[in-house]
């Protein structure tokens, strides 16, 4: 009897263990019955299933994240760039991602397939300027979009493609320094003859402010000298018009004692008035 | 044959019999050893150590999160905390106070960063290209999140920021990005990352994102730096010419104020000078109008007194007019006044 209890308890537990299982709560699974799909499972916590004739296969419910190998595409204006995108998805429904890729290395590379088909597509229609500025932004929803419609019947939902690096191929990249370089010369260049062209115009200026100060003033120094000439005439006329004969007399005097300086040699008639008593005491 | 999975067991034996009898015969070994007091401790005691192996710490600064059987149950905050033991509970503590960093297009390490050109250089938008150096400090925002919705979040959050600073770059011209536009550039990577990181439910959280470098790259560098030393040479150019007005103006202004003290003291010296010689004529007039005659003789007199005495005078006889010339040049009569006062003339040709 005892026999018999025991070997049931055996088998329960073994039961229990075949057909109970965990999921957690980043998983989901597929329940297969001898490989035909069953069930689904997306809620975590403790999942039935029949023992040994049934298995449980997990996936991934988080959000994946695959970075893939930069590749070069083509632009409208044929320049050739070196883009590197990431993309980010979930595994929407189980059953058909483990009926079409069977696990997460098949979706990745189908992915990629996808994007990098989309994405020639979507930067062969737009010049390297564009791309490169408004339209990044744009490209990225564009194939966002394509990558998610042909990626549902794999049981994937991609939240988004994003493109990482866009670079010009390194041989490409001489080129661009070359001009950076060039364009730097020109700025510097004009730098300079901004210098020059102010400096000049601020000596130039200078030169002619203390041109105009200094006729200013000569211009009012000269109107002052004939300020103070003219007064000194009226002055003078003033005065001396009283009496003309007598300014003519004394003025004639003064002018004699300034025009004999000493040693002059003067010839004195025996017979002038100055010396007239020298003939005699009665001459004249 | 259907009970073929007991071979998995430990004690299997080709034969079953044999096998099931074996089986009982420990069975009642082991039910005969529980019966005894000794056993029911040591099974109480290993049952009680189970239920200890549920106890767990929460730090401080961090937050602990529950499973029941995989499924999210609750949360803990720091503290000690209990849940039940494996395999019915497990808990997993997430670390929400420190702040994490991530480093774009250089490696820090023993501070030391070794640049990453790869990462760092990066297409503009007016086609130059620039070397960036990003670094971003986060924090876990959402444990949950955290942990269940997303896959390994922070490598997200490395792609995710590269993905952010390229696109703000992108869209803007090389010199905004080094210069005037750096905190703007900043801010804007920092709200796109977030974004991202929100919609990726990676639970992460951006304090801080900010541009350690904004570069030329080295090929360029010394054209970027000639710019500089250019607008250095612009500035200088005119601070000089500055200068040089500096000092003409103000000179300028001291010569034309120099001319017009010097006029108005002409004008104010001829005026006075004027009005002496004016009064002095009135006065000398009033007193010859008294007596002219006698007054004119006088004056006339004084004036030839002093004249006089400093001059050779030769007196000549008859008309003088008419008979000076036979006597000229008058002057080789007499020695000449120098030539009187000084050394004989042998001398002086001498000196000569």
């Amino acid at each position: 009897m005892a026999r018999i209890v025991i070997g049931l308890v055996l088998v329960a537990l073994l039961l229990i263990f075949q057909s109970v299982f965990v999921v957690a709560e980043w998983q989901q699974g597929l329940i297969t019955q001898l490989g035909k799909p069953v069930r689904i499972v997306r809620e975590p916590g403790l999942h039935v299933k029949l023992p040994v004739l049934q298995t449980f296969t997990r996936f991934d419910k988080r959000i994946l994240i695959t970075d893939a190998q930069a590749a070069e595409y083509l632009t409208l204006d044929k320049k050739r760039l070196a883009v590197d995108h990431v993309s980010r998805w979930r595994i929407r429904d189980p059953l058909e991602f483990y009926r079409t890729v069977r696990d997460e290395r098949g979706a990745m590379a189908r992915l990629d397939d996808i994007i990098f088909a989309r994405l020639r597509q979507e930067i062969a229609r737009h010049n390297f300027a564009e791309f490169i500025r408004e339209k990044r932004v744009g490209i990225m929803q564009a194939v966002t979009a394509g990558t998610r419609e042909m990626a549902a019947p794999f049981g994937i939902e991609v939240v988004d493609v994003r493109i990482k690096r866009a670079d010009l191929p390194t041989e490409v990249q001489a080129s661009v320094y070359a001009r950076m370089r060039a364009e730097r010369d020109r700025i510097a260049k004009r730098y300079r003859a901004e210098g020059e062209e102010r400096a000049r115009q601020i000596r130039a200026s200078a030169d002619k402010d203390r041109e105009i100060i200094v006729a200013k003033a000569y211009e009012e120094s000269q109107r002052l000298t004939g300020d103070g000439d003219a007064e000194a005439v009226a002055t003078y006329a003033r005065a001396f018009g009283q009496d003309p004969e007598f300014y003519g007399f004394l003025r004639r005097l003064e002018t004699y004692e300034k025009i004999f300086a000493e040693g002059t040699t003067v010839i004195l008639p025996a017979d002038s008035d100055l010396l007239r008593y020298l003939q005699g005491p009665g001459a004249r | 044959m259907a009970r073929q999975h007991y071979g998995g067991e430990p004690f299997s034996t080709p034969d079953l019999q044999e096998g099931v009898e074996e089986l009982r015969r420990r069975l009642g070994q082991a039910g005969q050893w529980l019966r005894g007091s000794r056993g029911v401790l040591v099974l109480g005691g290993l049952l009680l150590l189970w239920l200890a192996s549920g106890l767990y710490i929460v730090g401080p600064g961090e937050r602990g999160v529950v499973l029941l059987f995989g499924k999210l149950w609750s949360q803990a905050e720091p503290g000690l905390r209990y849940r039940l033991p494996r395999p019915i509970q497990t808990r997993q503590v997430v670390d929400t106070a420190r702040i994490r960093r991530a480093e774009i297009g250089v490696r820090t390490s023993e501070g030391r960063g070794t640049p990453v050109p790869e990462e760092s250089l990066m297409l503009t938008g007016d086609e130059n290209i620039v070397d960036v150096q990003l670094f971003v400090q986060y924090l876990v925002h959402d444990p949950v999140k955290f942990l269940f919705r997303a896959r390994d979040p922070e490598t997200v959050l490395r792609a995710s920021a590269e993905v952010a600073l390229r696109g703000v770059v992108g869209q803007n011209t090389i010199d905004y990005t080094m210069t005037e536009g750096r905190v703007e550039v900043q801010e804007r990577v920092k709200t796109y990352l977030q974004g991202l990181l929100d919609a990726y439910e990676t639970g992460l959280h951006v304090t801080e994102a900010r541009l350690l470098v904004v570069d030329p790259p080295r090929d360029v560098r010394e054209a970027f730096h000639d710019v500089v030393r250019a607008w250095e040479d612009r500035e200088r150019l005119i601070k000089e010419a500055e200068g040089y007005a500096e000092d003409v103006v103000p000179k300028a202004r001291g010569e034309a104020a120099q001319m017009l003290q010097q006029a108005e003291a002409y004008k104010a010296q001829r005026v006075i000078r004027a009005r002496g010689d004016a009064a002095r004529f009135l006065k000398v007039r009033s007193e010859y109008d008294g007596a002219k005659a006698v007054t004119r003789e006088r004056l006339y007199l004084e004036s030839v007194e002093r004249i006089l005495p400093k001059t050779q005078k030769f007196v000549l006889q008859g008309n003088g007019n008419r008979d000076v010339l036979p006597f000229l040049p008058l002057r080789e009569l007499v020695p000449a006044p120098t030539a009187e006062r000084s050394q004989p003339p042998a001398r002086s040709g001498a000196a000569r």
